[in-house]
């Protein structure tokens, strides 16, 4: 700017030129604030005006790589209690390790995929994070997305702890990738002892699925209780209520090939178990639609409900239930047909590629298949420890016996409904055949879209 | 800073070119620029005083005066808004999924083929295109007889229009969960109120039983809006004159035909700027439908924004869910266009 522009114009500043000056200062004021937000987030906040989001900043350049990010859903209650001691166990281990606690709750798992897929697909992912193994891990997989922690992580000492089929989950594509951290049985039939007795049943007898229907047809002509307790508002309840279904009739072998994806060949069987789980569904609580499991679960509990299927996760209910006790209250067998099976619903952790924290990372998962971590963590988590060398001192009635059961067991088959035996997007357009059945009944219709799924 | 540079480019501009114009002179001459402008031209060469005419008016331009005011947020809003749906237009052309990145060297409609032979489709586009027109629809009714009835000058109106309006204010989680427990089969509201009055015959499963699902979808949403509708419309009656009334009354007209022939006819603006906002939450009603069923309702509740999540975050089919939300995009422009048209056309643009 010449002298001849400032004199010439100080007599001619007008209101116009105000006006058009404070649009170049907003302008210019607009981008000095992104540039700001710019500079505290990244690295170089340190010349910034705000002097904590520098030192920030210079902490995560410095020690990224003693600064452990992990993304999980365990939020509530009983889980979160879980996963702190977890916590506090991997603490005492290693103190140098600051941890960076995220958690991605709600939908069941859904919000955490979420996460954790566009922070992956960003190149930007956390030092780990929980995610269910077997084909849930497959979008990981086929984008070489998980390291193999086949040499740093599962020693020798560490696969002979576990059993074969859980080793097999952990790793779907050959390499092992995944930490199993707890295991829940899928196929429990709880029962409320006083109900059962009222009614003069023995749950221990009954005579597969199609057996549990005929006790259902007794309870409900000589009893005014819900034969089963059930929820319909998600899908999911009714998609794993059809697999234990078509385990107690089938057997596990079939159930393998059907996840294989070879569902036209069991078409006989596909139906036989969609029928009947359309009967069991005429035996459920007329509210099943507008609750969720739990709230079904507290009709068990207060004795109006005589049954429920569900995952082992349902007696942490019970446990904190008052007067409420195990095997004089209720009680759990195998569900009818499945007694050698122990349907498996397992959470992991994983090593992602492009890790913030290598080290720290390595150390976690480590200890997480460690007995101390198992030992903390899955007693308050109500399941049992993926290593069969747990000592079982903490773990209470029920879970010792669960926990006997697995290591008697034939085989550990994975769980469709949770993620381990069909890929996510199978398990999803699933989740939508039974979203629709629950809601028709449609046996034909559900068929097809079985079939449509694989 | 903007504002120098701008001065320098068109004071190149201004010594390239040959078509000169006297009229540079006037002093009256000023534009946002002009400070450096004049300046630098005085100390220069006549040849730059005398500007080009068009290049005058250019810079006079109010396109051009305004241009710090509109241009960052219209690249903000066309790199953030425009940019992203062309974005994810392309996207839906390829065939991306899982955890990868997009191909784009070979783009093809074969999304939106499977769109049309996908029967999940077919039922979230029925009950999307059913719950935007029966939703809306029953609003407006529901709005404007609440609204003519507040406006009789009746006591407390203030009270009453707060009651209506304060369902608007809630967030679709709280009503969601809200209606869950009025639906209950068991133990809500509506079926305890039924059962009390004897209907027993009535009750019903509303929310799982597929013959009412989106009925009681559409009357949850409906309880939300209506009370919005009728502050629209109260606005409306009240910009009404009080003579228009007192003339019709004096011709001799019915209260039905005073509403239906004189009032009614007036509130056209009103309707419509109701019914835009309404169209678009409709579109949106994804929080309402995810908090009761999450990603899967069913294909009697379906609607596409419910599943165009599920095909993008839960299958991670992204390319399929691209295609979902341009359908979507597409269902919206096709309501909002033809409103700005109207607005255009009646010069309220």
């Amino acid at each position: 700017m010449t002298r001849d522009s400032a004199t010439d114009d100080a007599d001619r500043l007008t209101r116009r030129h105000y006006v058009a000056g404070a649009g170049t200062l907003a302008t210019v004021g607009i981008a000095g604030c992104s540039g700001g937000g710019d500079g505290g987030d990244g690295s170089d906040g340190g010349d910034g005006s705000d002097g904590s989001d520098g030192s920030d900043g210079g902490d995560g350049s410095d020690g990224g790589s003693s600064e452990l990010e992990i993304i999980h859903w365990w939020t509530a209650g009983g889980e979160q209690d879980a996963y702190q001691a977890l916590l506090d166990g991997f603490r005492e281990e290693h103190p140098d390790v600051e941890i960076v606690d995220n958690p991605a709750p709600g939908g069941a798992g859904s919000a955490i995929d979420t996460v954790v897929q566009n922070r992956v697909i960003d190149g930007n992912p956390p030092s780990t994070f929980q995610i269910w193994p077997g084909q849930a891990l497959t979008p990981y997989t086929d984008e070489d997305l998980l390291e193999d922690i086949g040499d740093s992580v599962w020693d020798e000492e560490m696969r002979d702890a576990y059993l074969g089929d859980v080793v097999d989950l952990a790793r779907p594509a050959g390499n092992l990738v995944a930490v199993p951290i707890n295991i829940h049985r899928l196929n429990n039939l709880f029962y409320n002892v006083s109900v059962l007795d009222d009614a003069g049943v023995d749950p221990t007898d009954i005579d597969g699925p199609e057996g549990l229907l005929g006790v259902f047809e007794t309870l409900d002509a000589e009893t005014d209780v819900t034969p089963m307790a059930h929820q319909t508002q998600s899908p999911w309840s009714s998609l794993q209520l059809w697999e234990s279904i078509f385990i107690g009739e089938q057997g596990v072998d079939a159930f393998q090939t059907l996840i294989g994806g070879d569902v036209s060949g069991l078409e006989d069987e596909v139906r036989s178990a969609l029928q009947l789980l359309a009967d069991y569904l005429q035996y459920i609580p007329e509210d099943a639609g507008s609750i969720s499991w739990d709230q079904g679960n507290n009709d068990v509990i207060s004795g109006d409900a005589a049954f429920l299927h569900q995952g082992d996760w349902a007696a942490g209910q019970y446990r904190s239930a008052e007067d409420f006790e195990f095997e004089s209250d209720w009680d759990m067998v195998p569900f009818p047909g499945t007694s050698g099976v122990y349907q498996s619903v397992i959470d992991s952790f994983v090593f992602p590629t492009g890790n913030p924290s290598p080290e720290a990372t390595e150390q976690f998962l480590n200890y997480a298949g460690s007995v101390d971590a198992q030992e903390r963590f899955n007693p308050v988590k109500g399941s049992i420890p993926p290593r069969t060398d747990v000592p079982m001192d903490e773990f209470g009635d029920f879970l010792s016996r669960q926990f006997e059961d697995f290591q008697n067991s034939n085989t550990q088959p994975p769980a469709i409904a949770h993620g381990t035996a069909v890929a996510p997007a199978i398990q999803s357009s699933l989740q939508e055949v039974f979203a629709n059945f629950n809601g028709s009944q449609d046996v034909d219709a559900a068929y097809d879209g079985i079939v449509n799924s694989f | 800073m903007a504002s120098r540079i701008f001065a320098a480019l068109t004071r190149d501009e201004g010594s390239s070119d040959t078509d000169e114009s006297p009229r540079r002179e006037e002093p009256s001459v000023r534009t946002d620029g002009g400070t450096v402008t004049d300046g630098a031209s005085d100390a220069t060469t006549a040849a730059v005083g005398d500007d080009a005419s068009a290049l005058g008016r250019l810079r006079r331009s109010r396109f051009l005066e305004s241009l710090p005011f509109w241009g960052p947020p219209a690249l903000l809003v066309f790199f953030f808004v425009y940019g992203a749906i062309a974005w994810n237009f392309v996207i839906s052309l390829t065939g991306w999924e899982g955890l990868g990145s997009p191909d784009y060297s070979s783009l093809s409609t074969e999304m939106y083929a499977r769109l049309l032979s996908d029967p999940s489709f077919t039922a979230a586009f029925r009950n999307t295109l059913v719950l935007l027109l029966a939703f809306t629809v029953l609003s407006l009714i529901l709005g404007l007889l609440v609204a003519i009835l507040v406006d009789q000058k009746i006591r407390i109106e203030n009270t009453f229009r707060t009651i209506y309006l304060l369902p608007m204010s809630l967030s679709f989680v709280v009503t969601a969960i809200f209606w869950s427990w009025m639906y209950n089969p068991t133990n809500g509201l509506i079926n305890e109120a039924l059962r009390g009055v004897g209907l027993d015959a009535f009750t019903q499963a509303w929310l799982a039983d597929p013959q009412f699902k989106l009925a009681a979808i559409i009357f949850a949403l409906m309880w939300q809006f209506s009370g919005y509708c009728m502050v629209v419309y109260l606005a409306g009656l009240r910009a009404i004159p009080e003579s228009q009334y007192e003339a019709a009354r004096i011709d001799g007209a019915s209260t039905i035909k005073l509403y239906w022939r004189v009032i009614i006819p007036q509130l056209r603006a009103s309707t419509m700027s109701a019914a835009v906002v309404l169209v678009v939450f409709a579109l949106k009603a994804f929080d309402f439908l995810f908090v009761l069923f999450g990603v899967n309702p069913g294909q009697s509740a379906d609607i596409l924004s419910v599943m165009m999540y599920r095909v993008a975050f839960d299958r991670i089919q992204w390319a399929y869910g691209s295609a979902v939300a341009m359908v979507l995009f597409a269902m919206t422009l096709g309501v909002i266009g033809p409103y700005l048209y109207v607005q255009y056309r009646r010069g309220e643009l």
